[in-house]
């Protein structure tokens, strides 16, 4: 199993309905999607308009007011070189996200092309593309990525692939399995009595009905990759100083710990959110399309 | 030698006469002060000493050669001679020594009461065994490999005489042999293979190598026997301790708090914010022992454009703000170098002068230069190419307190319309950039006792690569004038003239704007305040542990 | 091939196919390895002769060349690789003087200490959380839920130092590395428990909510065993299945954890290993703790079966 399957598995079974034996119709919105939904408009503000949360240079240096703890001027207090670190931080959503983004398309694309060919395409590929997997599961998900890394050179575009690379397999594993659930429906079968071809029906009908899962799953994936980036610049191998990227900053930050822990503290506050807020909202969705 | 740990660094210091004898006397009298009113001296415990360095992966220094073999081969090695905190040869396993008028030859008196702690008599045979075993390619040794390059043969004359013959006179083999790199080993502990002889090497010191667990830590216990302290040692005898644990924790933060826990007794590559704080508490100390050779610089590759104009070189380094970085991450406990030398080395030479931060002049330069027009991002550029220096930073080798002040640097220079591009990587990757020239500038740590490291960093010899890939000499100097005084001075023993050739020497190079001097290469530790008489050999600077004691 | 009919056989059957997956997957892990390996930049002769800042002088990387091998086709390097790996030979570190083998096997018990204790742990956390918060009501329901699912969220780094501060540095209660007694143990054990602890909760308060409503704890209610009989006894071995079959999953993602875990705690383990020979180019070693790694992720796969099939009869049947 991946990180992905046991976020997409949690999920599913948040999703189930209520035990109460009530209707098993979704709440309108609980206290907790409600915060996520404003947690999400937040991030996404900060990646999208950054100067109008945090208006300052996320580069500027200032030597001498190095190392401020949380102040009314600096609400995340600076780092080592004085700059701000509520405007590095905000600035670094843009990174994060698209990071975290573009690791999930990665590791998305290539999940749906392995899936669709071990789900369609019968037995031979099938069990082929089954053992690529078992064999790529066999490694750590980070030694995957750290041997891609240490291969291709760290840095931002080496990280997002790695991070993508790694989480495919899990991907490619729930696709097959969706292919295969629908592939077996009712409408699907009627459509083969119709007389339609293997790629009419793949395009048509089944990749249709497999795409609502898959957006839940890129969300949940979203906040995994965040994390698993952040990971990789922690250990010097993905985004560069002084870029405002949070597992960077993190990074930097460690060497502070003792004397000025804000440094690190707000950078991994803001990962935590982003991937709760994902998790929160994947599952909502998922809930909300089960049940439409 | 070149340092190459996984993680790891530092630097520091000043060097106008005045401010060298100064950091002298501060590194030689911290632990001193600190100690003083303890009252006698106990014998026993056991002493936990944490390094950021890189586990070594052999404990023989004669293979390889780096700063990690020599932290912890200090303590059951010893060397020929010693240095003194002046800066004075002073003598260790050899009582006394004597060059022939020619410098061709030198007789080296041993002291005939040390024994090995296998129980092999050090005699004039045994010092034949250790210079064959640097000299033998099968060592794979670098760094005493390169330090005896001017030695053709040994010869014992007596049980306790022996005699060096050199192809040429070598001011610097006095130094040499004082390094950690070119210690004494029992000749039948060298007998054995490789493999074992790295495990357990066998010395005079006052500790001796119980056990070496992986990854973990190494057991060192008291040499009951000892007789051979240095000259500068401030007891006779077996050391105080009976046993050392060494451990390595490449986590700064980690290490620490495991001092401060006290969990550890004694770390080192501590960090500046770690240094303030230990400052201000009562049950840490500091001992701040600048490394001897090169300062800490950034080296400006003057081999191919932009630095190999020597406006360029001078406007990038009127357009770095290093002060106002070096004050504000290093919080007070680096001083600012203008020197290619480390302050520990009395030849040092400083000019402040030719390292203002001055824009306005670094504006003026570019102009002139012909790198007048600025793009769109605020970048200088001359003939449709923006004014870039690519500047691959190691991060085992630079602290990040350093790769911060590259950082202020980039901001600085930007001001000007220098494009520093950092590039921080891996230390085979950074060798590699270096050896496919894909550099404008770069900071290389150079540890060496004495100024001949000069020759080794900046005599063009040192511009063609070894076999694998790597040259020191990574500013690219290539003046027949300085390889000239280089060479002169590496076989002048008049220790007045040969300080003045390496004076001549460092002023060409600090008016050719081939470096950008930053610290001396920094080298703090700090300790427990119940470990009393911790002080470094003033030689490589490693501490030794041989006068210290427990105070609990 | 005929169909083995025999029930006894079919236990076999299966056996044997698990047996030839594992060892193919072996044989494909260690290929992938070693060519992943070699497309690392730098050259390995130098990694032996420690480092390219050596300074080696070109009769030593002749001579490293010819007694590793180097200078044969990577093709003969390949095949020779694994026909040591086949005989158990695991070949020898080029960084650290010392045969792979026992390397990595001494390596190996502080990594799995690790694992096991944070399982054992995470395990424990989760079912407190998951009893206590089906118990006490909606708003403990909630707030489980919320500490679940924050906890999965926790990128290990972060815990680890967050916690150093706390404990070490602010209350000075726990020393920040590992010094080899129990008390160094227990940062890096919570470190890796606490995340893992979110997901097993989340996943085991769902399905002891379910097994709470479901006819058989309804018919030993009916019975008249005790609530709290109920609940321990028939509840929650029913709640267990689902993070029985999570936790193969959860020991390869111990393993990824650990190697930020034992670089931040200063612990000797795997994962150290692991990181430090990956920067030094030392392909033996890497190979070497894959296919350690390889092979414990096979086994706790096995074992994770044959527990699920254990606690749960209806497995056996199918």
């Amino acid at each position: 199993m991946s990180d992905l399957e046991v976020q997409a598995e949690l999920a599913a079974q948040a999703a189930q309905p209520d035990r109460s034996g009530k209707s098993g119709r979704p709440r309108r919105f609980g206290v907790a999607e409600t915060g996520a939904a404003v947690l999400a408009l937040f991030l996404l503000a900060s990646a999208v308009v950054p100067q109008l949360l945090a208006p300052g240079d996320p580069l500027a240096i200032d030597p001498l007011s190095a190392f401020q703890p949380p102040s009314g001027a600096h609400g995340f207090g600076t780092d080592e070189s004085g700059r701000d670190i509520y405007t590095r931080v905000v600035h670094g959503t843009q990174y994060s996200l698209v990071i975290g983004a573009a690791a999930t398309a990665i590791g998305l694309g290539l999940g749906i092309v392995l899936g669709t060919l071990a789900g369609m395409l019968g037995r031979v590929v099938d069990f082929t593309v089954n053992r690529f997997l078992e064999v790529l599961f066999a490694f750590p998900g980070l030694l995957l990525a750290l041997l891609f890394i240490v291969i291709f050179g760290p840095g931002v575009a080496t990280a997002t692939i790695a991070v993508g690379l790694s989480t495919a397999p899990g991907y490619a594993r729930i696709i097959r399995a969706q292919l295969i659930s629908v592939r077996s429906a009712a409408f699907v079968e009627a459509a083969t009595v119709l007389g339609r071809t293997r790629w009419q029906i793949l395009l048509r009908h089944i990749l249709p009905n497999t795409l609502a899962p898959l957006f839940v799953l890129a969300t949940l994936g979203i906040g995994q990759a965040i994390v698993w980036a952040a990971t990789l610049s922690y250990l010097g191998l993905g985004a560069e100083p002084p870029t405002a990227e949070w597992g960077a900053m993190l990074s930097a930050g460690r060497t502070y710990i003792t004397s000025a822990w804000w440094m690190s503290f707000f950078p991994g506050l803001f990962i935590v959110v982003t991937a709760v807020t994902a998790t929160v909202l994947g599952r909502s969705i998922d809930r909300r399309m089960r049940h439409a | 030698m070149p340092l190459r740990h996984p993680w790891r660094t530092r630097r520091l210091l000043a060097t106008t006469t005045g401010i060298v004898a100064l950091g002298l006397l501060m590194a030689g009298c911290t632990p001193a002060d600190s100690n003083e009113p303890v009252g006698e001296p106990k014998t026993g415990g056991t002493l936990t000493y944490a390094s950021g360095d890189a586990e070594p992966t052999c404990l023989d220094p004669h293979v390889g050669g780096n700063f990690p073999q020599a932290l912890v081969s200090a303590q059951y090695l010893e060397s020929l001679v010693s240095r003194d905190s002046d800066g004075q040869i002073i003598p260790w396993l050899a009582e006394s020594w004597l060059p022939s008028d020619d410098g061709l030859t030198w007789d080296f008196t041993l002291r005939s009461d040390v024994t090995f702690t296998d129980g092999t008599v050090f005699d004039a045979v045994a010092v034949q065994a250790n210079i064959a075993h640097l000299q033998d390619p099968a060592t794979l040794s670098s760094t005493g490999y390169l330090a005896l390059g001017k030695v053709t043969g040994t010869e014992a004359v007596s049980p306790t005489v022996v005699r060096f013959t050199l192809s040429e006179p070598d001011s610097a083999l006095l130094e040499s042999l004082s390094q950690t790199w070119l210690a004494m080993e029992s000749p039948t502990a060298l007998e054995r293979s490789q493999d074992e002889n790295c495990a357990s090497p066998v010395g005079t010191g006052p500790f001796l190598v119980d056990s070496w667990v992986k990854q973990n830590a190494i057991t060192l216990l008291r040499n009951d026997d000892y007789t051979s302290p240095p000259a500068d040692a401030a007891h006779t005898g077996p050391a105080y301790l009976d046993k050392v644990i060494w451990r390595f924790i490449p986590d700064s933060a980690s290490r620490y708090a495991a001092l401060q826990s006290g969990e550890v007794d004694v770390i080192d590559n501590a960090q500046p914010d770690t240094i303030v704080q230990a400052k201000q508490s009562d049950s840490i100390e500091q001992l701040d022992s600048p490394r001897p050779g090169a300062s800490n610089r950034i080296e400006l590759n003057s081999g191919q454009a932009p630095f190999n104009d020597v406006r360029v070189r001078e406007a990038f380094i009127r357009s770095a703000n290093v002060d106002d970085a070096v004050s504000s991450l290093f919080q007070g406990t680096a001083t600012r170098s203008y020197s290619a030398l480390s302050s520990a080395e009395s030849t040092a030479v400083s000019n402040p002068a030719l390292f203002d931060y001055d824009p306005a002049a670094a504006v003026t330069l570019l102009d002139a230069a012909g790198w007048g027009e600025t793009d769109a991002d605020g970048y200088r550029v001359k003939d449709g190419v923006r004014l870039s220096v690519e500047f691959p930073v190691s991060t085992n080798q630079s602290i990040p307190a350093e790769q911060s002040v590259f950082e202020q640097i980039q901001a600085t220079a930007k001001e000007t319309g220098f494009e520093v591009k950092l590039a921080p990587m891996d230390l085979s990757s950074w060798y590699a950039a270096l050896a496919s020239n894909d550099y404008d500038a770069v900071s290389a740590p150079y540890t060496k006792v004495g100024p001949d490291v000069l020759r080794i960093l900046y005599h063009s010899a040192s511009i063609v690569p070894a076999p694998s890939g790597y040259f020191a000499n990574l500013a690219q100097v290539n003046d027949p004038a300085i390889d000239e005084l280089l060479t002169t001075a590496a076989r002048t023993t008049d220790a007045t003239e040969r300080a003045s050739l390496y004076a001549d020497a460092q002023n060409r190079i600090l008016e050719g704007f081939y470096i950008l001097p930053l610290y001396d290469q920094q080298n703090h530790y700090l300790l427990r305040s119940d470990v009393v008489g911790l002080r470094t050999l003033p030689t490589v600077a490693v501490p030794t542990l041989y006068d210290t004691w427990l105070n609990r | 091939m005929a169909r083995l009919q025999l029930p006894v056989l079919r236990p076999l059957r299966r056996v044997l196919a698990r047996l030839g997956g594992a060892v193919f997957v072996l044989w494909a892990v260690a290929s992938v390895t070693f060519f992943a390996v070699r497309l690392i930049p730098g050259d390995p002769a130098q990694a032996v002769l420690g480092g390219p800042g050596s300074q080696a002088s070109a009769e030593a990387l002749a001579s490293v060349n010819a007694e590793y091998g180097f200078d044969q086709p990577v093709i003969v390097q390949y095949f020779a690789q694994l026909g040591r790996l086949a005989t158990g030979d695991l070949g020898r570190s080029y960084s650290l003087n010392l045969n792979v083998g026992p390397l990595v096997l001494s390596q190996l018990g502080g990594t799995l200490l690790l694992a096991v204790l944070a399982l054992a742990l995470a395990w424990l956390l989760a079912l407190a959380l998951a009893t206590w918060s089906t118990q006490s009501g909606r708003i403990a329901s909630r707030v489980g839920s919320a500490l679940e699912i924050v906890a999965a969220a926790l990128p290990h780094f972060w815990l680890a130092t967050s916690l150093i501060v706390v404990f070490s540095i602010w209350l000075g209660v726990l020393p920040p590395i590992s010094t080899g007694g129990a008390l160094g143990l227990v940062l890096p054990v919570l470190t890796l428990a606490i995340p893992l602890a979110g997901f097993l909760g989340q996943i085991m308060r769902e399905s002891l909510l379910r097994a709470l409503e479901s006819p058989f704890v309804l018919s030993a209610r009916a019975r008249g065993e005790s609530e709290r009989g109920v609940r321990w006894i028939h509840a929650l071995r029913h709640a267990s299945l689902p993070a029985i079959s999570l936790s193969g999953w959860a020991f390869g993602s111990l393993i990824s954890g650990a190697v930020v875990v034992e670089t931040i705690f200063a612990r000797p383990g795997l994962g150290r290993t692991l990181l430090n020979a990956v920067t030094l180019r030392d392909v033996p070693v890497v190979i070497g703790v894959v296919m350690i790694v390889a092979v414990a992720y096979i086994l706790m796969t096995l074992l994770t079966d044959a527990v699920s099939r254990l606690v749960d009869p209806r497995l056996r049947l199918s």
